[in-house]
């Protein structure tokens, strides 16, 4: 073919190999540290030092990196609060400095986004404070849970 | 197709699970397939818009001749007037008549083929934008798919997919427990580094002979006692 195409949406810089080997090495102002793996799925699985209980999976579209937190599901919750808590997830998302709560089929998530091209420190920072945000999340709900 | 509407319309449903049902391969083969056809569209579109071009170039380029060629005889044919050679004069004038019959007959084809030229740009515009919408739902469709795979992906860290009694409890303990042995150990290293500056700074003071009990006591006891003896 001859034609030159539409301007084709941006690759990622760093494949998702390349950004674990990136979150391995990386220190934080605060001494943050991440442990990153690869999985057989492609998905980038990463462990925060300020929060190694709660893992954030990272995965791509053609235009965006994803993060998310799972939280819990909805059978972990006590019976007769899913009202409650939907509630106050709702109320609460806004106010979650860079991630948002939702729901994937029966588990809650925290999750952000960023354009792919987002340079390396600013991932890590995102990261970092999706973890720190997940424990927060947490703990805001933790008298609903069964 | 709408990839937002048709997941608010299963949610609506009451679907717990808006996955494969919603986002089924066939959706995301079908915008593919439509971006492909719009590109190849696009394709053959540009490459007939090339010959349109080098055509419409040079009809515009015999139009302007033939305008010339008649300028051209209309002079000859005053002139051949004016020399009274009215014969002649009949004769180019049909000859004029010829060349704008010509003249028309092209300008009408240029003018066709201008209006071919501006239906296939927009045409090529509407594909773009076709292309760039397609591409956008694309996206969302991949995005559900991939939120999907992200959330239910199995974490090699079991405390956070296991279903046991107080799982988030416990994890958050544990957490918990974590931030505040480093903060304690933060506070020990600040702590230390605080003695060491106290000692330091000790040092520094004994050095100058500033505020050293021992020497300052023993003089003045002397002091004391010279005092007194002399008083």
């Amino acid at each position: 073919m001859s034609y030159v195409s539409p301007p084709r949406m941006l690759e990622l810089d760093m494949d998702l190999e390349e950004l674990a080997y990136r979150l391995n090495a990386f220190q934080g102002e605060e001494g943050t540290t991440f442990d990153a793996l690869v999985t057989e799925e492609n998905i980038l699985e990463v462990s925060c030092s300020n929060n190694d209980e709660f893992p954030i999976h990272i995965t791509t579209t053609e235009t965006q990196i994803l993060s998310v937190s799972p939280l819990f599901t909805t059978a972990e919750l006590e019976p007769g609060n899913s009202h409650e808590l939907n509630e106050i997830f709702l109320r609460l998302s806004p106010a979650v400095p860079l991630s948002s709560i939702g729901l994937q089929g029966s588990t809650y998530i925290l999750f952000g986004s960023m354009a792919l091209d987002t340079r390396f420190e600013n991932i890590a920072h995102e990261l970092e404070i999706q973890a720190e945000n997940t424990v927060d999340v947490l703990e805001a709900v933790e008298h609903l849970l069964a | 197709m709408g990839v937002l509407k048709d997941l608010f319309a299963a949610v609506k449903g009451g679907a717990n699970e808006v996955g494969e049902a919603i986002i089924d391969a066939n959706a995301i083969r079908i915008l593919e397939q439509e971006i492909r056809d719009a590109e190849n569209a696009i394709n053959s579109s540009k490459q007939s818009l090339t010959r349109m071009k080098s055509t419409d170039i040079r009809l515009k380029r015999e139009i302007h001749a033939l305008s010339e060629d008649v300028k051209d005889y209309e002079e000859k044919a005053i002139a051949a007037l004016e020399a009274e050679e009215e014969s002649l004069a009949v004769e180019v004038a049909e000859r004029i008549a010829e060349i704008e019959s010509e003249h028309n007959e092209k300008s009408a084809e240029q003018a066709a083929l201008e209006s071919e030229i501006d239906k296939i740009h927009k045409m090529i515009k509407a594909r773009e934008h076709t292309i760039q919408k397609n591409k956008r739902e694309l996206d969302k469709v991949r995005t559900v798919k991939e939120l999907q795979r992200a959330t239910e992906s199995v974490s090699s860290n079991f405390a956070a997919t296991g279903t046991s009694q107080h799982r988030v409890a416990k994890a958050l303990e544990r957490v918990k427990s974590k931030q505040q042995n480093w903060q304690d150990r933060m506070e020990a290293g600040d702590w230390m580094s605080e003695a060491d500056a106290n000692s330091d700074l000790d040092a520094k003071l004994k050095a100058k002979g500033i505020g050293n009990s021992e020497t300052g006591g023993a003089s003045d006891v002397l002091a004391r006692l010279k005092a007194k003896k002399g008083g």
